[in-house]
């Protein structure tokens, strides 16, 4: 059934690339001016009806948004995944909000979250979930939130760490395990 | 609509009557059903019949105006914080403050948010912290317990220092609060 | 004249005592069936010291202060009216002919003084819950009502002492027995007067906040308690006196309303809540059938 669906999706597209493939589900990335149709070929060809989530991640050191359309069949129980990379300065979306009304939540979200805009999108820059934000886009990883919260709420008193080996040492013995001793590079 | 003035600083009454009045008080503590974090999956369980909460008198209100406890169970957003204060200044006086979790304590799990409040003291009066990550039924009634003695003693004074107060407390929830558009008073 | 006003001032502090106390065993026995411990007894005097000791900072209007003024001028209304113990002459100064009419008037009074008032605190949930209210009063009124009367009219008497004295001949001629339909009818009707499930609509406190009293506090939400303690008293007297042949003497008196409260603290807390379509279809047809057949089997 994948094998299917990936060679439609290869014949129409014929720079995808494979990400990950695990029976059912399958997750191809695309070139950005090919993801809305890539999109819309599933949705009405290959029987992906359902949009479950659109996702973005922030690929810093090469200068992109990797935005992820996560598509479901219900009838065959199949994800889709299609991914497509966008430039990070002025990222502009097209909007999938006229076929699914849910996308326009996601894309709001998005919106507030990394500063990606959709237009085309209904309720484009409405307050999601922050209220009265001036700074940048806090998803974002060149935004520091420990800096940030430390300046706006104030300095705060951490509790006290203290080291096991202190307390159980010699009373249990062998308090280590392999793992552990292999992730701190001893022997 | 709203009543203009500034709360009046309260006076000091007799010694018996205090007395008797506070041991009224502590025995009859009406919560606000208000659940402002992940502690309020914790307040269920007190009305059942395992964790009885009822044979120390308490009992659930669904408005402030009727209660006298309102309980900060977690985390608090600046979203949030902006209703608790409503909500908090509707309650009649003599109110209290319970808060749940270490979040309120110094921040806890969430201490380099952006979205949440470090030390809840300095926004509103706390009487009783409890600690945990959430605290368990048990240690909320222990919790409640303190709160008792507290007021049977005379010491659960937190409203009256947030009257006498009311500037400090303005200025560090303005601080944060940047679209701030409540009444000088929340009657 | 003196000894008056003092046995009705001692009437009144009796039934606030009584209807508090009543509240409190009532919260313990419900505890019990949901399988938990409950609260002490003397709970609702601790609520009711501790509410009237809080400040009160709120202001709606004449009619906001006023209301908690109309449920207990309503209450002590009904409560004067009734009479306590037979042969003994509390109240009987206070009764004359067609007082029966009086009193289910005067019980609708305390009920709209409070409706007015929540009305006019402005807050949108204390008006849905006043119009679910009055909405429900009209159906079950219907229905008690019409039982009073064939109660009145079978035993030829209009006066609530005459129907009393007519059921002193020992426990078959209480009104029970004599007219079982009307009287099942009025224990219908007794539910949603005292506001319990399945028919407690108006204070509904997970589908609209607590309803009429949402933006009452302290003081006047003591002087509504207090006003719901009286008021639930009178009317265990009333139906004592109308159905189950008043008492002879205290400890009677005591027992029989004891147990008449039980009713529907029993009832309302093994069943839900209707809906509002649900209990007024219901009020309007079940009791009043009820009570028309035993009007007709009196009338002829």
């Amino acid at each position: 059934m994948a094998d299917d669906v990936k060679k439609e999706l290869e014949m129409r597209f014929p720079s995808l690339k494979l990400v990950r493939e695990l029976g059912n589900y399958l997750h191809i990335m695309v070139k950005a001016p090919y993801s809305v149709e890539a999109v819309l070929m599933a949705k009405t060809r290959l029987g992906y009806g359902i949009l479950q989530l659109i996702s973005a991640v922030d690929r810093i050191e090469d200068g992109v948004f990797q935005i992820t359309w996560i598509l479901e069949n219900y009838e065959d129980s199949a994800v889709l995944l299609i991914s497509a990379p966008y430039p990070r300065e002025k990222c502009r979306v097209p909007s999938l909000s006229l076929i699914w009304p849910a996308a326009s939540a996601f894309e709001r979200e998005l919106f507030e979250m990394y500063g990606i805009s959709f237009p085309g999108n209904p309720r484009e820059g409405e307050d999601f979930l922050l209220e009265g934000w001036t700074d940048i886009p806090p998803m974002r990883r060149d935004f520091d939130t420990e800096k940030y919260s430390m300046e706006k709420f104030g300095e705060r008193q951490p509790r006290e760490h203290t080291d096991p080996r202190q307390y159980v040492g010699d009373i249990v013995g062998e308090w280590d395990t392999t793992l552990g001793r292999k992730r701190r590079g001893e022997k | 609509m709203y009543c203009n003035k500034l709360p009046e600083k309260p006076g000091n009454k007799k010694e018996l009557w205090q007395k008797i009045t506070n041991m009224a008080r502590a025995n009859s503590l009406w919560v606000t059903a208000y659940g402002t974090g992940c502690g309020a999956i914790e307040l269920r369980p007190l009305h059942t019949s395992r964790y009885d909460m009822e044979r120390f008198g308490i009992a659930m209100r669904p408005t402030p105006r009727q209660a006298d406890v309102l309980i900060i169970s977690g985390y608090l957003s600046t979203k949030t914080l902006k209703r608790v204060i409503r909500v908090y200044e509707q309650i009649q006086d003599p109110k209290y403050i319970v808060a749940l979790g270490s979040c309120t304590i110094n921040g806890g799990m969430y201490f380099d948010s952006y979205n949440t409040l470090n030390v809840l003291d300095r926004y509103l009066p706390v009487d009783v912290y409890v600690m945990g990550c959430m605290p368990r039924p048990e240690a909320i009634i222990d919790g409640f317990i303190l709160l008792m003695s507290k007021i049977k003693e005379g010491r659960a004074e937190g409203w009256k220092h947030y009257k006498e107060n009311l500037d400090y407390y303005r200025e560090n929830q303005k601080k944060i609060i940047t679209d701030w558009d409540l009444p000088d008073y929340n009657w | 004249m003196l000894s008056n006003i003092i046995s009705i001032l001692l009437t009144v502090v009796a039934a606030l005592v009584w209807g508090l106390l009543l509240g409190g065993i009532s919260r313990n026995i419900t505890a019990r069936i949901h399988g938990r411990v409950g609260p002490r007894p003397i709970q609702n005097f601790i609520d009711m010291w501790k509410l009237f000791r809080k400040t009160s900072s709120i202001h709606h209007g004449g009619m906001f202060w006023m209301a908690p003024m109309f449920r207990i001028t309503g209450a002590i209304c009904v409560l004067l009216m009734v009479p306590i113990v037979v042969g003994q002459s509390i109240n009987y100064n206070m009764s004359f002919a067609g007082d029966i009419f009086l009193l289910i008037y005067i019980m609708f009074f305390g009920c709209l003084g409070m409706a007015l008032g929540a009305g006019n605190s402005g807050h949108p949930y204390a008006v849905i819950a006043v119009s679910r209210g009055l909405a429900q009063m009209s159906a079950y009124e219907l229905s008690f009502s019409i039982a009073v009367l064939t109660i009145a009219v079978g035993l030829h008497t209009l006066r609530l002492e005459g129907i009393v004295a007519a059921q002193q001949a020992g426990v078959t001629s209480w009104n029970i027995f004599r007219f079982p339909f009307a009287s099942a009818a009025a224990l219908i009707a007794f539910l949603p007067m005292q506001m319990a499930n399945p028919f407690g609509i108006v204070l509904a406190p997970q589908e609209i906040p607590i309803g009429p009293p949402t933006e009452y506090s302290s003081r006047f939400l003591s002087f509504m308690f207090s006003g719901r303690a009286i008021f639930g008293v009178a009317k265990l007297l009333l139906f004592v006196s109308l159905l189950f042949g008043g008492a002879s003497s205290w400890p009677v008196l005591i027992v029989k309303t004891f147990l008449l409260y039980m009713y529907p603290v029993v009832v309302s807390s093994v069943f839900p809540r209707f809906r509002t379509e649900q209990s007024i279809r219901f009020l309007w047809f079940v009791p009043t059938s009820l009570a028309l057949v035993d009007l007709v089997r009196v009338m002829i």
